[in-house]
């Protein structure tokens, strides 16, 4: 019984995280065009610098523990394994910036600025790795709500009289810089299933690969007790036979 | 180490998908059409409509190129045939080539095939074996287009009249 959950979780962590994570870097640049064609758009520079902060955030946080994931502890598959796995973590990471951010004009660097600002002021943040999802589904669901609502909104093309008069202060508030392309509704939808799929993937993600899953719930309620509690704790589990 | 099989599945599937995802990015398909004709073509599983190149081709014959080009096009929609695409090339400099002048655009796109030709024949060099066309290879045929696009003094020449279509 035992054997098997451990053969699943291996499972998991080896062949479905790097799926899921592939598959938010293969959907995370790509827009559905009005004529209903497929445009994929590489990472632009700026969501790698974006994904680096992004990773030093997840290992500050603990939700990546790097010396238990990668180390001669480890056979070299498992370590090349491991690597991919995180390598693709980052680049879902960077795509997933990709998604919810405006592909060009004053907006792509008012976004940009608003996240790197974000991921900055956090590395200086105490977190652990519940905190941090959560900060991670707040900060991607406000610029998706920004993007693929508000603004798609904005730039769609016909709509009513409040809409175009919305459009037209907007323009005149931005300087005439904003340059959203329009494009078909579907790309709000990928971006909704990549931006889930991503978050569902950082919740598979464990610590250390090896850590039975059993103890992540138990870990989670011990960071919520105060420095007194964690001491009597540890007293008791010590003093146990 | 534990479960050296799954560890070893896992990196070949994850290295297959990466390759996909780049595969994706770098040749932009535009449909899901794309997508799997693009798939076939890599994979080595992509032929031509055999019965629409013949088509094409009796069509070429009869001086019908328009009609040759567009059965080839449905012949070869990847585009990945090079011996279908310097077809295409010939039957652009055949309806392109003029006694006193050649038409630019059609010389233009002519070339873009017969480049396509060259670059999808990666060993050797593709040679028809054709009695009713006079260039046999892309390398030549690309000459020629790129000859009749050059503006010289030479195109003042009235002798030019006497020359032949290839």
């Amino acid at each position: 019984m035992t054997e098997d959950r451990t053969r699943r979780r291996v499972l998991a962590r080896v062949l479905l995280l790097p799926i899921i994570f592939l598959t938010v870097a293969l959907l995370g640049g790509m827009r559905v065009a009005v004529d209903r064609s497929f445009v994929f758009l590489p990472p632009p520079l700026v969501t790698l610098v974006m994904a680096a902060l992004l990773a030093s955030l997840f290992m500050r946080g603990r939700l990546v523990r790097l010396e238990a994931w990668l180390g001669s502890r480890h056979g070299v598959l498992a370590n090349v394994s491991h690597a991919l796995t995180l390598l693709a973590l980052f680049f879902a990471s960077a795509q997933a910036f990709n998604s919810v951010l405006p592909e060009q004009g004053l907006l792509h660097w008012m976004f940009a600025f608003f996240f790197l600002w974000t991921l900055w002021n956090d590395q200086f943040s105490p977190f652990d790795p519940f905190r941090l999802l959560r900060s991670l589904g707040v900060l991607f669901g406000t610029a998706f709500v920004l993007k693929h609502m508000i603004l798609a909104g904005l730039a769609a093309p016909g709509g009513s009289w409040t809409q175009r008069i919305a459009t037209a202060i907007f323009q005149g508030l931005s300087l005439g810089t904003l340059d959203v392309p329009a494009v078909a509704p579907a790309t709000g939808y990928i971006s909704f299933f990549t931006l889930a799929l991503y978050v569902i993937g950082l919740s598979l993600v464990a610590p250390a690969p090896d850590e039975p899953g059993d103890l992540r719930p138990l870990l989670r309620e011990a960071r919520l007790l105060t420095p007194g509690e964690r001491r009597t704790l540890l007293k008791e589990l010590e003093d146990e036979p | 180490m534990r479960y050296p099989l799954l560890h070893a599945t896992g990196i070949a599937t994850t290295l297959a998908y990466a390759a996909f995802v780049v595969w994706v990015y770098a040749t932009q398909p535009r449909t899901l059409k794309d997508v799997t004709q693009g798939a076939r073509v890599a994979s080595g599983a992509y032929a031509i409509d055999a019965a629409r190149y013949d088509t094409a081709l009796s069509l070429f014959h009869r001086g019908l190129f328009r009609a040759a080009r567009e059965e080839w096009e449905r012949a070869d929609p990847a585009r990945a045939d090079a011996r279908t695409q310097f077809y295409i090339a010939y039957a652009f400099y055949r309806e392109g080539w003029g006694r006193l002048y050649h038409d630019d655009a059609l010389y233009g796109q002519g070339l873009q095939a017969a480049d396509r030709a060259l670059a999808l024949t990666r060993t050797g060099s593709l040679i028809v074996d054709d009695p009713d066309l006079k260039m046999h290879t892309a390398a030549e045929l690309k000459a020629e287009l790129e000859k009749g696009r050059e503006k010289s003094w030479s195109d003042l020449n009235p002798m030019r009249v006497l020359e032949e279509r290839k």
